[in-house]
């Protein structure tokens, strides 16, 4: 797979089947449309964005902030030029309209999901699932990270969160539009927070998740000093 | 101001001791304002110059939303300090029409069809003035632009070029600026669309169709330097991330950022 | 998300760092973000400075030409302070005329450089009744990540430090350093949770509501004061303030201000 830095009006290929999102077809040409990583494979080509605002779509779980609750709607931040719509009806269980700001009032935050976007970016969503993952955050912290590079927290099919968590020993859920909750004790959800951080920096560079463990491991090492000191010690120079 | 000199170009060489031809140093930093989501700070002669993208984000207010894509805003602002003669503060007739068509040079490359109802906000501040300023603008724009993720149909480069001593000139410093017989500043795409044309002073068509000429020589050549400002930004990141952690593992790299 | 978004989460998580005793970023409570203060960054200012503090950065450009005097002030020179808060420096500024937002702290930085009686403005008048020295402080925020009044008054000195009377442009000599006889700086003490917190970040900012300036002198007097916000304070809140503030200007002048 070849990789490398574009710019916008890149001329990417002569051949307009390849392609794939973040590019556009001009004169029988395939160009870049954003400032990204080309993504080069067999049958399309790619760009990946390395920066740029989350546009909600269908079934995206998103981390939302309540910036106002009007009559039978709760509008919801959720971190996109587009504002989310979460109807009452939407609200796990049957409540009534006076009572809306007693469940979720201005700064709450939700885990929530996109139930419909329309052609005019109206944003419905949704805390109704079967699972129950979806609800209002009581504790823990937010961050944030550009959209564009919260692919690289979930990592190949899950390998980055599931190691951050492991790892750290602390519980997290990674939004779609880039808002990552963390729960757990103080220092772990900072060092999560600075995990973050890093690969915020490192997004565009390869081999991410084996440099995270080191990462980590070097600072578990100084953080959690005793805890953690014989652990793997001929690994970690 | 200063006095209108008696030659502007003496055996080849202009005021500034460039040739007829020949840009002025231009230097490029991207990405150097931490709240806006697209920046660029750039220096060209002694012009200092800051743009900014904000969007796109939701557009008040909302009469003025399209409901078929994003609306492009455009503010071309002088700082009051940054001319000889302290100027008022807020907008003037000239900054207002430089900011209508230097908003309409990106218009036809911005795809706006992606974000109905949104608002994609270019700010550029003149800091210092030095000739040139709205192509200066242009150029720092449109790596804000870049900067910022948003989709185009390629980078727009400006430069102007003007004459004096009855010759065509390149990219115009002030004196020239001030006391040339014409002055035409140009923004191209790399594709040579002309998304921005002004023209003032006095030229017959055939030194028209030399300046073009020439003003596409200097967008060309400016468009190679906005180029590598964009692929060294992350070129540099890459490889100081290289040294602090040793080599990259070997192996694959990761395809997960597509998924 | 626009700064006045701050989720319950958040303002717990800053709460309950203060009762701890620290801040989200690891500064001590009378701790400032890194100070860089630089200078003459604007040759088209007659005085310049850029700030950073952390990473908020503002301009400030001193612009000096002879005009008439006020009417009540016959052998005086001019002092006009102005603020321009650019939405390219942050997602919540709009383009307009200065909100009182900008006013108040263009009126408290001039408050503290008039009422210290640094620029001898008797020193600045040219011909009594008919021609004085107007100076213009001109403040232009490039990038607001909290505290920007301190930052203005540091870089509001600091320029006029490094300012010259352009008197050679008007045929009335050498120029001439302004005649500062004092360095005044202006400190903002913000009271969130009970506690007191100098340069308050743009999170801090947003949540304490309430606000005093200090401006104190050379000699450790006081030439001005402001309390902002729509909370209250206690005797015993803005003594300590007060304290801070006369502490961390001292500080800072001695670092970064003496001439």
């Amino acid at each position: 797979m070849e990789k490398r830095i574009v710019i916008p009006g890149d001329l990417l290929s002569d051949d307009i089947r390849v392609s794939g999102s973040g590019t556009y077809v001009a004169d029988g040409t395939v160009r870049a449309a954003l400032y990204g990583l080309m993504n080069k494979g067999e049958r399309y080509i790619s760009v990946i964005p390395l920066a740029g605002r989350y546009i909600p779509q269908t079934s995206d779980r998103v981390i939302g902030v309540i910036t106002e609750v009007t009559y039978s709607n709760w509008i919801v931040d959720i971190n996109s030029p587009y504002d989310g719509l979460l109807h009452i009806s939407q609200y796990p269980r049957r409540i009534e309209i006076e009572q809306m700001s007693r469940y979720l009032k201005v700064g709450d935050c939700i885990l929530t999901m996109v139930k419909d976007v329309d052609a005019s970016m109206k944003v419905e969503l949704t805390l109704r699932d079967k699972d129950r993952e979806l609800r209002r955050l009581s504790d823990g912290r937010i961050t944030a990270i550009s959209p564009t590079k919260m692919p690289r927290v979930i990592g190949r099919s899950g390998s980055m969160i599931r190691l951050l968590k492991s790892e750290i020993g602390c519980n997290m859920f990674v939004g779609q539009n880039g808002r990552i909750w963390i729960n757990g004790s103080e220092d772990r959800i900072d060092l999560a927070i600075e995990a973050v951080r890093y690969i915020e920096a490192n997004a565009h560079t390869p081999g991410l998740t084996d440099r995270m463990q080191a990462f980590l491991k070097a600072k578990k090492k100084t953080r959690f000093g005793k805890t953690y000191e014989n652990e793997d010690e001929e690994e970690w120079r | 101001m200063s006095e209108k000199p008696e030659h502007f170009i003496v055996d080849g060489k202009r005021l500034d001791g460039r040739r007829v031809d020949e840009l002025r140093p231009i230097k490029i930093e991207i990405g150097t304002l931490g709240r806006a989501d697209g920046s660029c700070y750039l220096e060209w002669g002694n012009n200092k110059v800051l743009a900014a993208v904000y969007g796109p984000r939701e557009l008040h207010p909302r009469h003025r939303q399209k409901m078929t894509r994003s609306v492009v805003q455009f503010r071309y602002n002088m700082a009051s300090f940054s001319v000889d003669e302290r100027t008022r503060p807020g907008p003037s007739r000239r900054s207002i029409e430089i900011s209508k068509v230097s908003r309409e040079a990106f218009e036809p490359v911005i795809f706006t069809k992606f974000f109905p109802r949104t608002a994609i906000d270019v700010f550029v501040e003149i800091l210092q003035a030095g000739a040139g300023t709205r192509t200066a603008g242009i150029n720092a724009a449109s790596l804000a632009l870049a900067d910022a993720g948003i989709p185009m149909r390629g980078l727009v480069s400006a430069c102007a070029v003007g004459k004096v001593d009855g010759e065509i000139v390149l990219d115009l410093m002030k004196e020239e600026d001030n006391y040339g017989e014409a002055d035409l500043p140009v923004a191209m795409t790399a594709g040579r669309q002309i998304t921005l044309l002004q023209m003032d002073g006095h030229l017959t068509t055939e030194e028209f169709y030399r300046a073009l000429e020439l003003a596409k020589t200097g967008c060309d050549q400016i468009y190679e330097l906005q180029r590598q400002a964009l692929i060294e930004k992350y070129s540099k990141e890459y490889t100081t991330e290289i040294e602090e952690e040793g080599p990259a593992p070997a192996g694959e790299p990761e395809g997960d950022a597509d998924e | 998300m626009s700064d006045d978004v701050m989720t319950e989460i958040q303002r717990d998580h800053l709460f309950n760092l203060i009762l701890k005793g620290e801040r989200e970023d690891g500064r001590a409570f009378d701790e400032f973000r890194e100070i860089s203060i630089e200078t003459d960054v604007i040759g088209t200012a007659d005085g310049s400075a850029r700030v950073k503090l952390g990473t908020t950065e503002l301009l400030v450009g001193v612009k000096i030409q002879p005009g008439e005097p006020f009417p009540d002030t016959p052998d005086k020179g001019v002092l006009i302070t102005n603020t321009e808060l650019v939405p390219l420096a942050s997602p919540d500024y709009e383009a307009g005329p200065p909100r009182e937002g900008a006013i108040e702290i263009a009126r408290v930085v001039d408050r503290g450089i008039r009422e210290s009686k640094s620029l001898d403005l008797e020193k600045l008048c040219i011909t009594a009744g008919e021609k004085v020295w107007i100076i213009f402080i001109d403040i232009h925020v490039l990038n607001n990540d909290g505290n920007i009044l301190d930052a203005a008054s540091m870089g509001s000195i600091a320029a006029l430090l490094t300012a010259k009377l352009p008197r050679a442009q008007y045929d009335m000599g050498d120029d001439i350093p302004l005649p500062v006889r004092d360095i005044p700086v202006a400190v903002t003490v913000i009271e969130f949770g009970g506690a007191l917190l100098l340069d308050p970040s743009l999170a801090e900012g947003v949540i304490a509501s309430t606000s005093l300036i200090t401006i104190t002198n050379n000699d450790g007097s006081i030439s001005g004061m402001q309390k902002s916000g729509s909370e209250s304070l206690t005797v015993e809140q803005v003594m300590q303030a007060v304290d801070m503030a006369k502490n961390a200007a001292a500080g800072i002048r001695e670092k970064f201000l003496e001439v």
